[in-house]
């Protein structure tokens, strides 16, 4: 097995005297999709924004690509190869496909000092990173606005590659779409890792998780609890797991 | 569930909105001509252009500042201050070059100094603007110290009232202004950032857009074309009264949200902005010619802003189509 793209080591966040996480590790490997199940307050969404940049954790290092990095904001973590696709896209709604996976980094000309877009340019690429995606979009051209819930999420994962993200973080992809939309952005996800991205993945859904995750790891009240491959757990053990039902999470949660 | 209208990228594209606006101009116009004798003559079509001369400069920069979410309700004042600095330049020197210079100039500073209440004192860019138009009134009133300033020299106007090929040179400055302007919002990154602002400020810093620089460009920008419609207000008029540009603001803002930009930014039209000028100058010209005061133009500015906001209300463009598009 190769090197992992990210590991995390006893990762602790403490908000005043509230602890919210500790002793988190966890290796994140690429073309991997890691999926963070648990339940509302479980810690999945602390440990994220850590990954994103958007907290400093209070204890504990992360190492990406073998040495260590401390992140101050999203910008860092973007720096690192880290992109974050939120459940709120921050799509810009009146722009164009490729006026959003391009906006903040446009492909640009000089002419007599001023900065022209490269219109064609910028939509090639994004026409290829959206046939690499298997994404069809009937016209390109279109505000984002008028696309479809799994539309934009495919935007915003277009972007998140045209960043050169090595890492891409999703924030429940699925929880606003109908049936049809969350089977293409689960697809999306598997296309992502196979394209040698690391994923990791938060999600309620447990059957959505088992249909793309290749290793599944459970928190629960701030701690990571089990860590299972997906192919060598079942739905029972799962559930179990996050509520705290299962045996291993009782004998952990004794001994502290 | 194509509730977002876009407007096209070319230098003049058209959608439905300015068709509409071209048939009104028309409609007017012809109206216009069976009511009144005196309204159909060349003579009164050169009217009606040249005083949409300030207005049509004034409006492209109010289209960017409405695009961005953006507003600024002293921009008539902003002009009469740039005036008086030409006109005092022009009194005390008499050479048309350096008060060519001297507009734009002070149109810049003025907008650095909206920009800097507005942008950098992070206030509302209406409430902003408000108390800038406040001060400015009663500096006007100081400068000019209770009267006009008049007989002022004619080599400004002998330079820019005049025609290059048969063309007049605001003619010229429109044209540039205009491309300039286009260049910058569907040709440039400016334009992009500038629209991600209007549609939201949030999610465009999110994107890594340099917001402060942006917004802070804008109200500079349109500080610079409002100097240089001051200065073709002094060409033509060759004074600075006490009451100038009391109505300009409300004008273009009426100008540029007929012309299809949004009033919540994020999406607008440099034609529409044109055409809207062209109507509400026809309109004002017209009901002038067939005998209603001139006292009663600001109730039409303000009867179309109210029908067109009215308008899109109704037709769902407004909060209520952003809650569902946000929910959506």
């Amino acid at each position: 097995m190769t090197a992992p793209f990210l590991v995390a080591r006893n990762i602790a966040k403490r908000f005043g005297a509230l602890t919210a996480l500790a002793n988190v590790d966890l290796e994140v490997r690429s073309g991997e999709v890691l999926a963070l199940l648990g339940d509302n307050g479980a810690g999945k969404s602390t440990f994220i924004k850590i990954l994103a940049g958007a907290h400093p954790p209070s204890e504990g290092e992360i190492i990406i690509e073998g040495s260590p990095v401390a992140f101050s904001s999203p910008k860092d973590a973007a720096a690192s190869g880290i992109a974050t696709i939120f459940q709120e896209l921050a799509l810009s709604e009146n722009l164009s496909i490729a006026e959003n996976v391009f906006l903040g980094r446009e492909l640009k000309r000089s002419i007599l000092g001023i900065p022209f877009l490269k219109r064609r340019e910028m939509r090639q690429r994004v026409d290829g990173l959206l046939q690499e995606l298997d994404a069809h979009i009937s016209d390109p051209e279109a505000p984002v606005g008028s696309l479809s819930g799994g539309q934009r999420q495919a935007v915003a994962i277009c972007r998140a590659l045209n960043l050169n993200a090595k890492l891409v973080i999703m924030d429940e992809p699925t929880a606003a779409l109908a049936v049809a939309e969350t089977r293409k952005v689960l697809a999306l996800t598997r296309r992502l890792a196979a394209r040698g991205c690391a994923v990791v993945l938060i999600s309620h859904n447990i059957s959505e998780v088992f249909e793309v995750a290749d290793r599944i790891v459970v928190f629960r009240r701030g701690r990571k609890v089990a860590e299972r491959l997906a192919a060598e757990t079942n739905h029972e053990e799962v559930v179990s797991l996050i509520t705290g039902a299962h045996p291993d999470v009782r004998a952990l949660e004794k001994t502290n | 569930m194509n509730t977002v209208r876009r407007s096209g990228n070319g230098i003049f594209s058209m959608n439905g909105r300015e068709w509409s606006l071209l048939v009104a101009c028309l409609l007017a116009i012809t109206i216009f001509s069976v009511a009144s004798p005196h309204y159909a003559t060349s003579g009164n079509a050169v009217t009606v252009l040249r005083n949409s001369v300030e207005l049509l400069l004034i409006g492209l920069g109010m289209t960017l500042l409405l695009a961005m979410g953006g507003i600024d309700v002293s921009i008539g004042i902003v002009m009469g201050l740039a005036a008086i600095a030409i006109g005092r330049i022009l009194g005390a020197d008499g050479s048309p070059f350096l008060a060519i210079v001297a507009g734009p100039m002070a149109g810049a500073v003025l907008g650095c100094v909206t920009a800097a209440v507005v942008v950098l004192g992070r206030v509302p860019a209406i409430v902003g603007t408000l108390g800038l138009l406040g001060v400015y009134r009663t500096a006007v009133f100081v400068l000019l110290g209770g009267q006009w300033l008049s007989g002022l020299p004619s080599s400004l106007t002998d330079l820019l009232s005049t025609t290059v090929l048969g063309i007049p040179v605001a003619a010229f400055a429109i044209a540039v202004a205009y491309l300039a302007v286009w260049l910058a919002l569907r040709r440039t990154p400016y334009g992009l950032h500038l629209l991600a602002i209007g549609n939201s400020e949030e999610k465009a810093r999110l994107s890594g857009i340099p917001v402060v620089k942006i917004r802070f460009a804008t109200f500079v920008i349109s500080g610079v074309l409002t100097g240089i419609a001051a200065t073709f207000y002094v060409a033509t008029y060759r004074n600075v009264e006490m009451t100038i540009g009391s109505t300009l603001a409300l004008d273009a803002i009426a100008a540029v949200i007929l012309g299809g930009t949004s009033i919540l930014g994020g999406r607008c039209s440099l034609i529409g902005t044109v055409l809207g000028v062209l109507l509400l100058r026809i309109l004002q010209n017209g009901l002038l010619l067939i005998g209603i005061p001139s006292l009663w133009q600001p109730v039409v500015t303000g009867v179309l802003i109210l029908g067109v906001l009215g308008f899109e209300a109704v037709s769902n463009r407004l909060p209520l189509a952003r809650f569902q598009r946000a929910r959506a």
